[in-house]
């Protein structure tokens, strides 16, 4: 059994509010939860602001429910664009982007979706489920995105809140799922309120009225968000084949550093030696 | 003779508010049940929902209802579940969400379940008290539901094994 994920739970700033929202997904079994960082650029020039670690938010973790473990707290960032100069901040020379562990992008016209699928480094393309789809989605860039590792997301909270946006959200993915046959999807909350999170397996279920089948909606809300964060953890890799992370200080680092290049140094002649 | 095969629903009440234990009762759940089940499939959905669609066991303390509808519609049912927002008597109106804990074909399965829930709940409420008295409290029904709970449910294992055999 794979662990649950909801990669889609909305920033707010009050923290305590934060908290309660957390603290609901992990009484309702999620393992793995992503704070989503919205930046717009329609409504005013945004910055990017630097995620909250997860030991600010919380002294303790919440316990998942069902298991002994603590709860996972990963940051995400969302961009709404509407112009191709707005992803240049996915370079990773922009500031404060490396401390995300997972992007996502919400494509506004047809062009941006087809590049978002195509050639953007990010790992969720959001598809808009509030309004009617501003554009067709077409099969070859979606083909494209499946092959890359992209995936696609669907939130669920508007159609719990009102009757017209949930016509808007069935009608939207189903017209995704006739391209991508239920590959490559997850559903995700976008909640603001603890009331609004449902539990994995409603959420699963609710892929059903959405025309994924029944394994498809299951792998939506578990095996789909795992491999949406190793996609983004890749990327801080090189070629996802080594990893740096800095080692942690302690006091009397001067001391033995000396000795241990030394007996790394001979360790390497003597294993250089028979080859 | 077959028997009809049904889907039993165990779910969890989940409110903010603790007036809204108050409102925890069989009509009103029976009510948010079929309205939700309205809305989303239509007059359809309801008349399929409602053939032997009933609220067999409720808990207003912790929330917990068990209903029941027939096997080739729970899944018009559940669909149908996430979409309840709140719980509404006459005149109060309460805020809530349903919280699928399990779906089983039988009573006995999901009574099961339940236990093995409850004290598993039991053991959080005990690592995250803080007051002593509690503590204690809270300990003495660990100790009491490891036991007693065990062997009667041996018993009951025994019971129906004999049943079967009987039959």
């Amino acid at each position: 059994m794979a662990a649950f994920a909801d990669l889609n739970i909305l920033y707010l700033p009050e923290k305590e509010a934060l908290q309660k929202l957390v603290e609901a997904a992990a009484h309702l079994g999620y393992s793995t939860v992503a704070i989503n960082y919205v930046v717009d650029y329609e409504e005013k020039k945004k910055e990017i602001v630097k995620p909250l670690s997860p030991t600010e938010l919380f002294p303790a973790l919440p316990l998942v429910q069902g298991k002994s473990k603590p709860i996972k707290i990963l940051s995400r960032l969302t961009l709404v664009v509407s112009d191709p100069s707005h992803c240049n901040v996915l370079r990773a020379t922009s500031t404060n982007i490396k401390y995300y562990d997972i992007f996502a992008v919400f494509p506004r016209n047809a062009k941006l979706f087809h590049v978002a699928c195509t050639t953007l480094d990010v790992d969720l393309v959001c598809v808009d489920v509030t309004e009617k789809l501003p554009f067709f989605i077409k099969r070859p860039s979606v083909n494209v995105a499946i092959e890359r590792g992209v995936y696609f997301e669907l939130i669920y909270v508007p159609a719990i809140k009102d009757s017209t946006m949930r016509r808007y959200t069935i009608s939207n993915a189903f017209s995704l799922m006739q391209i991508c046959r239920g590959k490559n999807i997850i559903l995700s909350s976008a909640a603001e309120k603890p009331l609004q999170l449902r539990s994995p397996y409603d959420v699963a279920n609710l892929g059903w009225l959405f025309g994924l089948s029944e394994s498809n909606a299951k792998a939506a809300v578990s095996t789909n968000g795992r491999a949406v964060i190793l996609h983004g953890e890749a990327r801080k890799t090189a070629s996802g084949v080594v990893y740096t992370m800095r080692k942690p200080q302690t006091p009397e680092d001067d001391d033995d550093s000396a000795p241990l290049s030394k007996k790394a140094k001979t360790d390497l002649g003597s294993t250089s030696s028979p080859l | 003779m077959v028997r009809f095969k049904n889907r039993y629903f165990l779910c969890e009440i989940i409110s903010e508010d603790p007036r809204c234990r108050q409102l925890i009762e069989e009509r009103v759940v029976h009510n948010a049940v079929k309205n939700a089940v309205a809305r989303i499939h239509g007059d359809f959905g309801v008349a399929c929902c409602s053939i032997a669609f009933s609220v067999k066991y409720l808990n207003a303390y912790t929330g917990v209802v068990l209903f029941c509808c027939r096997k080739d519609f729970y899944q018009l049912l559940w669909s149908s579940l996430p979409f309840i927002t709140h719980l509404e008597n006459r005149s109060q109106h309460c805020p809530c969400s349903f919280n699928t804990l399990h779906v089983g074909a039988t009573i006995r399965r999901c009574q099961k379940f339940l236990i093995q829930y409850n004290k598993d709940q039991l053991l959080l409420l005990l690592r995250n008290c803080t007051n002593e008295a509690d503590r204690k409290a809270i300990q003495k029904s660990v100790q009491s539901c490891a036991l007693v709970g065990v062997e009667q449910f041996q018993s009951e294992d025994e019971e129906s094994e004999e049943n079967v055999e009987m039959d």
